[in-house]
């Protein structure tokens, strides 16, 4: 499978049990409308969080995708509710939220809420066709702690902040360290490159 | 802390990969097409909202001191959830402005009924001839409602 979604890569989410979240009807239309177009067949609609936690209790699915702003219950609640008490079969599906605008105060929360990937509204098939693909193919560890349930955030392996030692047993300080061996000389370089026959 | 760290199943994977299915190309044209058979309620939706914003919110509501921020911040929340099909008349883009500034009045605990009002005039005049705005005007309507709402949409 190719890094990005081509015009002519082919899908195939027939078999897919997809559950879609939107406390917005008009909304949750556009997304279970999409999402069909995709070739889903087994889609499920909540209109609410609690409707969505009893679908999870009972059914095993594949993919989330969960509008974040809703009253008495949100989005981000029902990912951290699903990715702690979602039961083994649900509890590390990937999960897509959506939403139209993110409040200053939720900044964190939204990404401390255990999901894989945030789509902006309002929603175009191509960005979420583009997404779906996206958490398909991902390789991303899972964190569980205390704190924190859902996939690793810090996806790009940058290292951690200049100036700390980081906290996990593989990272690696940003600074490079004194020399441990002389430098190689420019023939040593070379040969690297240099090409060279083989026997096949 | 303990910290577990492992890489689960995922069953999506497996999935997308099976043999059948469709290419992307066409899986976007059917949902584009399912999509397009909302037009009419989706735009209905929208207008309800606006009215509702009008009513509530507009310069001649008596109670618009007494309503909740949440209230206008999600009629605005409603108008992007199915703006896709008016995106080039901007309105998306003005009701994410718009949750923007509702936002950073209920942070403040004031409302700012100027910038309320320069975004419904907006709202109302996007959604009437927002497609049929040279594109610089429309822009620069954008602009100044970003200035007023310090909506950044780079960042966003």
């Amino acid at each position: 499978m190719s890094d990005a979604l081509l015009p002519s890569t082919r899908i195939n989410l027939e078999r897919a049990t997809v559950l879609v979240l939107d406390d917005n009807g008009p909304s949750l239309d556009i997304l279970s409308q999409v999402v069909s177009g995709f070739g889903v067949k087994q889609l499920f609609r909540a209109e609410s969080v609690a409707d969505a936690q009893t679908l999870v209790r009972t059914k095993t699915f594949d993919l989330i995708i969960s509008d974040v702003q809703m009253p008495t219950t949100d989005g981000i609640e029902f990912i951290q509710w699903l990715r702690r008490e979602g039961g083994e079969s649900n509890r590390y599906i990937p999960v897509i939220l959506v939403t139209g605008h993110t409040r200053t105060s939720q900044i964190f929360k939204v990404r401390d809420a255990g999901a894989n990937f945030m789509v902006a509204k309002p929603i175009t098939p191509k960005v979420l066709l583009e997404r779906i693909f996206w958490v398909a193919r991902e390789d991303r560890a899972f964190i569980e702690c205390d704190t924190y349930v859902g996939p690793d955030r810090r996806f790009k392996h940058e290292g951690p902040p200049p100036g700390t030692d980081g906290r996990r047993k593989d990272d690696l300080p940003a600074e490079v360290g004194e020399a441990q061996t002389p430098n190689m000389s420019d023939d040593e370089i070379a040969n690297l490159m240099r090409p060279a026959k083989v026997q096949i | 802390m303990k910290v577990r760290k492992f890489r689960p199943t995922n069953r999506l994977t497996a999935m997308i990969k099976e043999r059948g299915g469709i290419m992307a190309k066409d899986a976007i044209a059917a949902a584009e097409a399912g999509v397009e058979s909302l037009r009419e309620s989706s735009m209905a939706a929208l207008d309800e909202a606006l009215a509702e914003i009008e009513r509530r919110f507009g310069k001649d509501a008596p109670e618009r001191a007494s309503e909740l921020y949440e209230s206008l911040y999600v009629l605005g929340s409603r108008i992007i959830d199915v703006s896709a099909f008016v995106s080039d008349a901007g309105i998306d883009k003005a009701a994410v402005s718009l949750c923007t500034l509702v936002d950073s009045c209920e942070g403040s605990g004031n409302w700012r009924w100027d910038a309320i009002d320069v975004h419904i005039d907006a709202l109302r005049l996007l959604r009437a001839h927002g497609a049929l705005l040279p594109a610089d005007q429309r822009e620069a309507m954008l602009q100044g409602l970003y200035q007023v709402s310090n909506y950044r949409p780079d960042e966003a």
